[in-house]
């Protein structure tokens, strides 16, 4: 339990805590405030963002004849509904560093919530196009998920928590393939006509996106200590410049790296939201729900797969270090590519259905495995290197169903497999991550002793270090002392905990 | 010798069983039938309350006996080339069992052979069928239920004499009313939000 707004005693938590006040512990199913409540109002107010994004379609069958679209409009409609959150996903993770992940995610998600709303009343290939946009912008609320979960949990955890937030958020993209063509037939046998039955199911994620951000603005809290708000004034939280916090997240070339491969396992997983439900209606000629369940069991996997992830990246972390995560998260990619190309390759039901349950573990662990590693690029700019991989993730999704999926110029399966290829090619700069304090994939450590403090306070002046605005980099650099791997954590002096250099 | 007889033979009964296993193709089958539909050039259809009848009849100029074989016919409403364009799904195929040219059933009935000339059928446009331009087929079928036989309203380019559907929108008043008052909602209770929340902070200075 918390005790209220006394500085001078530590606060008692239900789970244990390290010297940030940050869970060392995941239980799943506790809802302890404020570390696992956290948890799950961020995952569920994810997942509904995720449904309300990916709502349409299941139901394009029926929505491309309402509004007389082409295969163009389709696919432009489908990049549309992944560009919004490009930018939207950077602008998240600095107002996560700015106001904190509660305010900043109830925000987006409330104002986005009125763009499904509109999707009900479309009439053309134009206002469905905006309709996907603006709604696809509710996307960004990623970044806030994977913020506010590096904020409540502990290194050694961290790559779980955030594995399986997310995971479960991007279960929505599965989920709606099954929830919406449901509520369609409900409403259908209800009495209503095709054309109107659709737009009256889109009112069901809207409402589920609204109710979710009240809960999250009821129930959430920024930090273990409390809200960003009233830490501020009390002092406890220090405030940032957002110059400073842009430029130390935009100049460090691990972001951009990380945003480029998360490109070609989230983006990949977006772009096969979009695509794969009208591919198993059309090619294989199933009826509506059955395409949807197949569909849906892509995004289904979600809630083993992108954890399991996090939970690899944080096993091998423990033998291996960071060199470990990074090596895992090119293997796993490396091969969901592989997968990717089979998949356009094979032509009868049966096999394509379990090359894309297979596919689908590997690119959404490869998800996981990449929020393993992006806590600790940068502790000073953490939403923004969160929100420029996130963002990455987006530009994959645009890029890719611009280059294989618009239009009838390839067939789908065609397009698989090229996106197959592009998978394994962009996964390759991971080689080109090096951390000095841990090494990179064939290099070890700098030998010139780097330490996680050198790292992480690089990103402060000393003119910052005097007003003491670095210290709770000191305590992350601290706590990451784990990422160098068994063997190396031995031979290191054990250090104070209490942090004792102040210039 | 007797093995070129047994292929032979072999040949002549799968070819003969063909048809049996429903590999139609389009291209072998004989337009005998004259087709007509009632709208004028130039007219929109308005789904779910206009009609339109189409008649259909054996060609008189063909020698008798063209239509011993037909049992029952089909009248379907097909996508025009135009409506076709980059929309991979209304593809029209060779093979029948893949071809998705003619979605909307009008009617099916038995093929009455002793009126030869006219056989018609009112319809309503369904509320179902979208905003686009068609064309009226009808196909006959004899008694295994494969087509034999074909007729349209239109040449065999598919250019001239289409119909155009005017959709329902499936949108009501009701439905816009209720998008406009929960989007405001959801807008104005984040601001109802950071309206408590400055004010909690502010008690707590």
């Amino acid at each position: 339990m918390e005790v209220e707004g006394q500085a001078t005693q530590p606060p008692k938590f239900a789970l244990p805590v390290d010297s940030e006040n940050k869970a060392t512990v995941f239980r799943l199913f506790s809802v302890a405030a404020p570390h696992m409540r956290a948890f799950h109002l961020s995952w569920v107010s994810f997942f509904a963002c995720f449904v309300s994004t990916f709502a349409a379609p299941p139901l394009l069958p029926i929505i491309r004849d309402n509004l007389n679209l082409t295969a163009s409009d389709i696919g432009n409609a489908g990049i549309a509904s992944v560009s919004g959150a490009v930018f939207a996903r950077v602008a998240m993770g600095t107002a996560c560093d700015l106001f904190g992940p509660r305010l900043a995610s109830a925000s987006l998600i409330l104002l986005t919530a009125p763009a499904v709303y509109f999707t009900s009343i479309a009439s053309s290939s134009t206002s469905f196009l905006l309709a996907r946009f603006f709604t696809g912008f509710s996307l960004a609320s990623f970044v806030s998920t994977q913020f506010w979960m590096s904020s409540m949990f502990s290194a050694p955890v961290v790559g779980t928590a955030n594995g399986v937030a997310g995971g479960w958020g991007n279960l929505g993209g599965g989920a709606t393939q099954l929830i919406m063509p449901l509520v369609f037939a409900l409403i259908l046998n209800i009495g209503a006509v095709k054309f109107t039955a659709w737009r009256i199911a889109f009112f069901i994620p809207a409402l589920f996106q609204t109710l979710s951000a009240f809960a999250v603005l009821i129930f959430g809290k920024d930090l273990p200590d409390g809200n960003f708000r009233r830490l501020q004034k009390s002092g406890d939280k220090t405030k940032d410049k957002v110059s400073n916090v842009f430029f130390h997240g935009i100049s460090n070339y691990r972001g951009w790296i990380l945003a480029l491969t998360y490109g070609y396992c989230f983006g990949v997983e977006l772009t096969i939201d979009n695509i794969v439900a009208e591919y198993f209606y059309d090619r294989f000629d199933l009826k509506l729900h059955t395409a949807g369940m197949i569909a849906a069991s892509f995004g289904l996997a979600n809630i083993v797969s992108r954890p399991g992830g996090g939970m690899l990246s944080d096993a091998v972390a423990k033998r291996f270090g960071m060199r470990g995560r990074l090596w895992a998260l090119w293997i796993v990619q490396t091969l969901g590519g592989v997968f990717c190309i089979i998949l356009g390759r094979v032509g009868s039901l049966g096999a394509s259905v379990a090359v894309m349950i297979v596919f689908s573990i590997f690119v959404q662990a490869a998800c996981g495995l990449t929020f393993g590693v992006v806590p600790f690029v940068s502790r000073r700019s953490l939403g923004l290197i969160s929100g420029m991989t996130g963002g990455g993730g987006n530009v994959g999704a645009v890029l890719t169903q611009l280059i294989f999926f618009k239009g009838s110029k390839y067939s789908k399966e065609t397009g698989m497999t090229f996106m197959g290829v592009m998978i394994i090619c962009c996964t390759l700069p991971v080689c080109l991550i090096y951390f000095p304090q841990w090494g990179g994939m064939f290099c070890g450590p700098s030998s010139k002793s780097a330490t996680e403090e050198d790292y992480y306070l690089s990103e402060w002046t000393s003119e910052e270090k005097e007003k003491g605005l670095h210290l709770a980099s000191l305590k992350f650099a601290d706590n990451s002392r784990r990422e160098r791997g068994r063997k190396q954590d031995s031979e290191t002096k054990p250090v104070d905990e209490t942090p004792s250099t102040h210039v | 010798m007797a093995a070129r007889d047994l292929l032979l033979a072999s040949l002549v009964l799968s070819c003969s069983l063909l048809p049996c296993y429903g590999v139609v193709l389009f291209s072998s089958l004989q337009r005998t039938l004259v087709v007509t539909a009632s709208p004028a050039p130039g007219q929109v259809l308005k789904g779910g309350v206009d009609k339109i009848t189409v008649t259909w009849g054996l060609n008189q100029t063909l020698p008798a006996g063209t239509d011993s074989a037909y049992k029952t016919v089909k009248v379907k409403l097909c996508y025009a080339p135009v409506s076709q364009a980059d929309r991979g799904w209304r593809k029209t195929q060779d093979n029948m069992k893949k071809d998705k040219t003619c979605p909307y059933k009008i009617v099916a009935r038995p093929y009455n052979s002793a009126n030869k000339t006219s056989q018609s059928v009112e319809w309503t446009v369904q509320r179902d069928v979208p905003t686009a331009t068609y064309f009226v087929r009808v196909y006959a079928f004899n008694a295994d239920e494969n087509e034999v036989a074909y007729g349209q309203t239109t040449d065999a380019h598919k250019t001239t004499t289409l119909l155009q559907v005017e959709a329902i929108s499936g949108r009501h008043k009701t439905m816009d009313v209720c998008s406009i008052c929960f989007s405001a909602f959801s807008v104005l209770s984040l601001a109802g939000f950071f309206y408590i929340e400055k004010r909690k902070g502010k008690r707590s200075q």
